[in-house]
């Protein structure tokens, strides 16, 4: 069985890319029941995508959440933000109704091989 | 004072080529900041270089590379300059003598800066502050916010545009419409602040960013458009005001219209004029060319209304149309048009519809109206301008 954990924490003023992951931290993520990990970019990083009758819009931010559930989350590599933006709206396309994505860069993280 | 010119022209160009060197924003800025600081001091002195552009931009590289050997973080900073810490070498000499050699990269940054992942209202800021050579301060006076809940916003842009990795780069052809009509509409919302008349010059600005992108693309007929409507609308803006109050176009002292940069305006109309279908900002430019000539030839004027009203469904359009039906047709005919009109958050339905209503004989709906307008009205210049109106048509007058 897999699951996902999701980390919440509260702001920070400092830059993350500046703070580096704790020893002790590190040693657990490298550890063999950790199939993949990623620090994301802060909060004000993200774009939030969503559909339209039929229109992609684009909003400045997180996902702001409401009776929305967290869903799924996915791991893709882009170039750049526009990139990742044509995937969510790609994937956005194929979605229920009323779906959302949050594009947020991700920070540092092993994500493939083991 | 002259120095304080050549910084304004300068700025952007320098700040463009940095972050294309740098690939970050606020790096970009920093060491730019550094470099004028520097040609403050010694350009009175020394002279202006020959080529005041490369001057600028290779001291502020090499006050950037400084800062990042300092920092030990320039190997994650960008690929170029880890190279040559690699290789052990100086950094690459920009050529200052020739000034060719500096790529122009503003049209780069207005993209960047104008990037949908942005809030139009950060989208505003940012393209004010590093294409617009506006600082900090007189970004947040002319949007009315205090100095750090601006500088917040900046920062937080500049971090988003490197964090999420926000392309430097023009796009693609297929984005190409919808992203340059963001620009656009960011130049013309900037227009259009200050068009009511702040402390701040950002119809200036606007003009000034409106140049700069027809020159960067000079076969784009919506970017040539922008700067012509903005031309023309702007060159009417010493007979604006009269005595504290907004003056309405026929009572306007036309001797104090800049000729000058209405021919300039109609040049540029000119040019944008080419075999496509015309876009919004070309309809826009024509009617207000249209509205400086007399008489005004209101059949044109409402027929490319009504072109603009269905190209972009905008019920202010179709709000202007009523005035050039009105003037037709009679004021009833434009009231008719205005009845289907969903405008009532906008304060210049109300004057509108009161000044017909006025015309049309219906006093007591007018004054009605008008006290509508005011309740809605930002500027001094209108309130005033109002307060007149509703005085001539006060019940028993």
């Amino acid at each position: 069985m897999q699951y996902a954990l999701l980390a919440y924490t509260p702001p920070q003023d400092t830059d993350r890319a500046a703070s580096p992951i704790p020893d002790t931290l590190s040693a657990r993520l490298a550890g063999p029941n950790v199939t993949g990990w990623a620090r994301l970019h802060a909060e004000e990083s993200a774009t939030t995508v969503r559909s339209s009758e039929g229109r992609m819009l684009l909003t400045d931010g997180p996902f702001i959440d409401s009776k929305e559930y967290l869903a799924g989350v996915i791991l893709i590599e882009a170039g750049n933000l526009d990139g990742a933006l044509a995937i969510a709206q790609d994937l956005l396309q194929e979605s229920r109704p009323g779906t959302a994505i949050e594009v947020r860069p991700v920070l540092d993280g092993r994500l493939r091989g083991a | 004072v002259a120095l304080d010119a050549v910084f304004r022209d300068q700025w952007s160009r320098v700040l463009a080529t940095l972050v294309g060197i740098l690939g970050d924003i606020e790096l970009a800025e920093d060491a730019a900041a550094e470099a004028f600081a520097v040609a403050a001091e010694r350009w009175p002195h020394d002279g202006e270089p020959a080529n005041p552009t490369g001057w600028l931009v290779t001291t502020a590289r090499n006050r950037a590379i400084d800062h990042l050997r300092r920092q030990r973080v320039l190997a994650a900073k960008t690929a170029l300059l880890a190279r040559d810490l690699e290789a052990g070498s100086q950094p690459p000499e920009v050529h200052v003598d020739d000034a060719a050699t500096i790529p122009d990269e503003r049209l780069e940054l207005i993209f960047t800066c104008c990037h949908p992942a942005l809030a139009i209202e950060t989208q505003v800021a940012l393209t004010l502050r590093t294409l617009g050579g506006l600082s900090t301060e007189e970004i947040a006076l002319a949007f009315l916010v205090p100095f750090e809940t601006m500088s917040k916003r900046l920062t937080r842009a500049k971090h988003k545009i490197r964090d999420a990795a926000i392309p430097f780069a023009v796009p693609p052809d297929h984005q190409l419409p919808d992203r340059l009509a963001a620009v656009l509409a960011v130049v013309y919302l900037i227009f259009n602040q200050g068009w009511g008349g702040g402390r701040v010059d950002l119809a200036a600005a606007a003009i000034r960013l409106g140049r700069a992108l027809a020159g960067l693309m000079p076969d784009e007929p919506e970017a040539l458009a922008l700067l012509s409507l903005m031309l023309l609308h702007d060159a009417r803006k010493a007979a604006r005001l009269r005595d504290g109050r907004v003056v309405r176009l026929d009572d306007q002292d036309r001797s104090r219209w800049d000729t000058r940069q209405i021919e300039e305006g109609r040049a540029v109309l000119q040019r944008a004029m080419s075999g496509r279908p015309a876009g919004p900002y070309l309809l826009q430019a024509a009617i207000a060319d249209l509205h400086l000539r007399q008489p005004r030839d209101w059949r044109q004027i409402a027929t490319l209304y009504e072109m603009l009203a269905s190209q972009t469904g905008s019920p202010v359009a179709e709000m202007n149309r009523a005035i050039a039906v009105a003037e037709i047709d009679g004021p009833e005919a434009g009231l008719a048009i205005l009845d289907r009109l969903d405008l009532d958050h906008y304060r210049y339905f109300h004057s509108t519809r009161a000044d017909l209503l006025r015309r049309a004989g219906q006093h007591g709906a007018a004054h009605h109206a008008y006290r509508r307008a005011l309740d809605l009205a930002q500027t001094e210049p209108e309130q005033r301008f109002l307060q007149d109106r509703l005085a001539e048509t006060a019940p028993g007058e």
